[in-house]
């Protein structure tokens, strides 16, 4: 047992806060505001070997643990959970299924360019009418010769607006379900017959970008489905529980923000001729954050660590991202508390750190979603 | 003969290490000497309380004060001070540490205040180390002891009727390894203020544009760059947005922050929380600056500015 | 092709300093860092490495287990590293610092230019560098803003206080660099990983001829109040002068 990063991982830690305070830190506010990818953020990550991290270096990945890229994912959002989401989008969601269930060519071709920074990734299962009822999807996918041919309509799609490689879930065989009748498929930028909306306006994480997607009798090669058909419900699942690692990592990041702004703002902020952090009300909400940050960095830590280890995880994943999700949303709100009036207005890190840290509580599947997962669980 | 040693690039910092000096000599019970290169800096060194001055030779116009170490070195060899304090300029300090190197002698570094240890019979020396957070107290062992003196630490010494001191002319020739190729004087280049060593900000208590030029002369003077509050920049638009100072504009971690009518709303003194040290001038003595200042003036910057600038145009000349 | 050293000082990074009690220095809670003006040393060294070719090694004087600033030190570049340690290699005083990396670099290490950063981060002695020149008998050349190197000898931008001197020196020379000659790179995702597979020569005491005495002791260190203490000044010519001598006091000018 040993709760201490190895070096290595310590200095990753501290380089991803440099790179943040850096880069992140002067910017976040502005493209939480106009809505704006950052670009020359992320060209950046990828450019110093961020956007690749647990993947193997043939790959030009960085070959780390999921461990420290996880770390890394919380000090990146600690700073903008915007940006932190984009490379977790990027690396869980999209190069996640090509290197678990891509063969080799697909890998040389697509992960490659997703793990130098080439390549943003894009991940598109949610519809309309099916969100946590993946099964519910409508979009069809048929052969047709060596092709398949994809339609149907994407939505809530991330990092779709700017996206370079798509991993795409459709129904290769509706007729027999869920767990056998869907299929993956990887589909590049321009391909003809898709077709990307504008980006949704979002309450926040505004400058992740996120869209609506429109196949229509998109022709894509047999070369481009993942895995065999019929594997998709898995893909997308086994995604998942690597995407959920990463959410409560960023979930850790924002709630970690909302403890040091809370905690630098009481130390400054007088009232009644004294700092408000001499008010023991302050004190315990301040305590409570501290704690359940550490508590949430734990449940993330560890759940990465049995998926390093090999061993199960899709359980502590689910239960990592449940928690450190709420425990986000309700420090967020406290954080905004102790700042009374002024947390409430824009140009205070904390209004951003409340609205973006409700997502965390929604997508990669729902603090619902994450409970029939601990639940099917626990009680089989 | 074993005596206390001054040495100093400028006349005024002689003068300042000459008072402290003469005070640790008095201590010690032993003479005061002081080293220069300039003969009329030599009668003033006389003049203010030293009992002998050592003349060097004067340098050729490619060498630099480095290029006195070996006659200093050889004199202190045979002399042995009790203690050598140097003026801490960026070649005062090469030069202390050459000749602590040089004579195996222990130093103290930007000494803020020395004191003799009568009972230990060695020199004390407080500093500031950690970036300000401490304050450490060093004893020196051996001999001679050396220290550097931050230039203005110490009142220069009086002037004293009594001429008693003598002038020693040291022969020797002085020489280094390091040609001087040539001198640049300073010139001011704007650059990123959350970069900047100091920072002068504006805010609405200044109430003409052209002031801005005093404020950006005051910039020059402490070497640092001019910021200012939001309503400067957006509401006058007398300064680029990229200079505002605070929360939703630039955090800036100076050593020393001058706020020129500038009241202190909590967004820009969250800008401002991580200068070292705070100085503030504002004519609303009930302005929240003044409680994040270490230093405060309750007063019109029209007039203050002006005698601010020259107070530190003279500490800078 | 220049061989270059840099030296670096693994240092408590004071911002986790807390005021405990009677004004003393609460450490229990401190984390370490390579001296903040050595990053500019490294820094440096990489740049000039760039342009010149050459080698680029970084040296550093700590206890045994001071191991993760070689990492940090090899993540900004350098290609090996000297690890001088000993359990007793702590809160050493500046000329037991410069003497022992002189030994520890004479006859071992080769070198045409060796870089210092101005001073540490915590002491702040700026003596390292030009005693370890002495030691050497290695001409020295402080606070530099540029450096270039032409050939056998190198050129150096200066700073002095009226400006800037621009100084020769053959080689090999001991340069100490300002803070403001070069903006340290933030180490990417691959050079970190990469730092740990990069060698490390370790040089203990017995390697070394020794003693090495300490030339200052230190009698205490205590907390200087950090509190804003709202100094009020009157608005005249006399409280401006009061002013301008506090700020005088304080290193602030």
């Amino acid at each position: 047992m040993d709760f201490k990063l190895s070096e290595e991982q310590e200095l990753v830690r501290q380089n991803m806060r440099e790179f943040a305070q850096t880069y992140v830190d002067p910017i976040a506010a502005e493209i939480d505001e106009n809505s704006r990818y950052p670009e020359e953020v992320i060209k950046k990550l990828g450019a110093m070997g961020w956007m690749g991290m647990p993947y193997p270096a043939e790959y030009q990945g960085a070959g780390t643990d999921y461990l420290t890229y996880a770390v890394a994912v919380e000090e990146l959002s600690r700073s903008c959970a915007a940006t932190g989401f984009t490379m977790s989008v990027h690396t869980g969601l999209a190069a996640g299924p090509i290197f678990y269930f891509g063969n080799e060519e697909q890998k040389k071709k697509y992960l490659t360019p997703l793990c130098n920074g080439g390549a943003l990734g894009a991940f598109a299962l949610t519809e309309p009418g099916a969100g946590t009822d993946v099964g519910a999807a409508t979009t069809m996918i048929t052969k047709d010769g060596d092709d398949y041919i994809i339609n149907g309509t994407k939505t809530f799609t991330s990092n779709g607006p700017n996206g370079d490689i798509y991993v795409v879930f459709g129904w290769t065989n509706k007729e027999a379900g869920g767990p056998k009748g869907m299929s993956a498929f990887i589909v590049p930028k321009g391909t003809p017959g898709m077709s990307v909306g504008g980006h949704f306006k979002k309450m926040g994480i505004r400058a992740s970008q996120t869209s609506e997607m429109v196949f229509k009798d998109c022709r894509v090669p047999k070369e481009n489905l993942l895995g065999q058909e019929g594997m998709g419900l898995k893909i997308a699942m086994g995604s998942f529980d690597n995407g959920r690692i990463g959410i409560a990592a960023q979930a850790v990041g924002i709630a970690q923000a909302a403890l040091d702004e809370s905690i630098s703002y009481a130390k400054q902020r007088v009232q009644f001729g004294k700092p408000i952090s001499k008010n023991q009300a302050i004190q315990w909400m301040i305590a409570d954050m501290a704690t359940e940050v550490q508590a949430g960095r734990f449940m993330y830590m560890y759940a990465a660590w049995l998926k390093d280890q090999g061993l199960p995880y899709t359980k502590e994943a689910s239960m990592a991202k449940v928690w450190c999700a709420e425990m986000c949303s309700k420090h967020a709100a406290k954080a905004v508390q102790i700042h009374g009036g002024y947390g409430y207005c824009k140009g205070f890190k904390v209004e951003r750190l409340m609205r973006d840290a409700k997502i965390t509580e929604i997508y990669e599947g729902t603090s619902e979603a994450q409970r029939m997962v601990i639940a099917g669980n626990v009680l089989r | 003969m074993a005596g206390v040693w001054i040495l100093a690039e400028y006349i005024e910092q002689s003068k300042e290490l000459l008072n402290v000096g003469r005070e640790l000599a008095g201590q010690v019970g032993v003479e005061l000497a002081a080293w220069t290169w300039s003969a009329d800096w030599a009668d003033e060194c006389l003049a203010h309380g030293a009992d002998e001055v050592f003349l060097l030779p004067p340098l050729s116009a490619d060498q630099g004060l480095d290029a006195y170490i070996p006659i200093i070195a050889e004199k202190a060899r045979t002399i042995m001070p009790e203690v050598i304090l140097v003026s801490s300029t960026l070649r005062g300090k090469e030069l202390a540490a050459r000749l602590a190197g040089r004579l195996d002698a222990g130093m103290a570094s930007e000494c803020q205040g020395l004191r003799w240890d009568g009972e230990k019979n060695s020199l004390l020396a407080e500093r500031l180390l950690y970036g300000g957070a401490g304050v450490q107290t060093v004893s020196c062992l051996g001999r001679p002891q050396i220290a550097t003196v931050p230039p203005r630490t110490y009142e220069v010494a009086s002037r004293s009727e009594a001429k008693g001191g003598r002038l020693t002319e040291i022969s020797g020739q002085p020489s280094s390894p390091v040609v001087i190729l040539e001198h640049k004087s300073r010139e001011h280049q704007t650059q990123d203020i959350t970069r900047a060593k100091a920072v002068v900000c504006v805010g609405r208590g200044m109430e003409n544009q052209q002031d801005l030029e005093k404020a950006r002369e005051l910039a020059g003077l402490i070497g640092g760059e001019v910021g200012c509050t939001r309503p400067i920049a957006e509401e006058m638009h007398w300064m680029p947005e990229d200079t505002c100072i605070g929360l939703s504009g630039k955090i800036i971690k100076p050593d020393l922050y001058i706020g020129l009518g500038v009241s202190g709303q909590i967004q820009h003194l969250i800008g401002t929380r991580d200068a070292r040290i705070v100085c503030a001038v504002n004519t609303d003595e009930n302005a929240p600056i003044f409680a994040g200042a270490d230093y405060g003036i309750v007063g019109d910057i029209n007039e203050i500015l002006p005698m601010i600038l020259e107070e530190i145009g003279a500490v800078k000349k | 092709m220049p061989n270059i050293l840099c030296c670096y000082k693994w240092v408590i990074d004071e911002a986790y300093i807390r005021t405990g009690p009677a004004q003393a220095l609460d450490m229990s809670v401190v984390d370490y860092k390579i001296s903040d003006y050595d990053k500019n040393a490294i820094e440096e060294a990489m740049l000039l490495q760039e342009k010149f070719g050459g080698s680029v090694a970084a040296i550093t004087i700590g206890r045994p287990d001071d191991t993760k600033g070689l990492k940090d030190a090899l993540s900004r570049g350098p290609q090996k590293a000297y690890f001088v340690n000993d359990p007793s290699f702590e809160n050493l005083e500046p000329a037991q610092t410069a003497a022992i990396l002189a030994d520890a670099i004479t006859g071992r290490i080769e070198y045409d230019l060796i870089l210092c950063g101005e001073g540490s981060s915590d002491l702040y002695a700026q003596q390292v560098g030009p005693r370890l020149a002495e030691k050497l008998g290695i001409p020295c050349i402080s606070y530099a803003v540029s450096i270039n190197i032409e050939g056998s000898r190198i050129k150096v931008e200066r700073k002095t206080e009226e400006g800037l001197e621009v100084a020769a020196a053959p080689l090999p020379v001991l340069v100490t660099v300002a803070p403001d000659i070069n903006t340290p790179r933030i180490p990417g995702l691959r050079d970190t990983l990469a730092a740990s597979k990069k060698p490390v020569e370790e040089i203990g005491l017995t390697d070394l001829p020794g003693p090495y005495e300490a030339r200052v002791q230190t009698v205490g260190i205590k907390a200087a109040s950090l509190t804003r203490n709202g100094q009020k000044f009157s608005a005249d010519k006399a409280g401006v002068k009061a002013l301008v001598e506090a700020l005088q006091k304080d290193g602030a000018l």
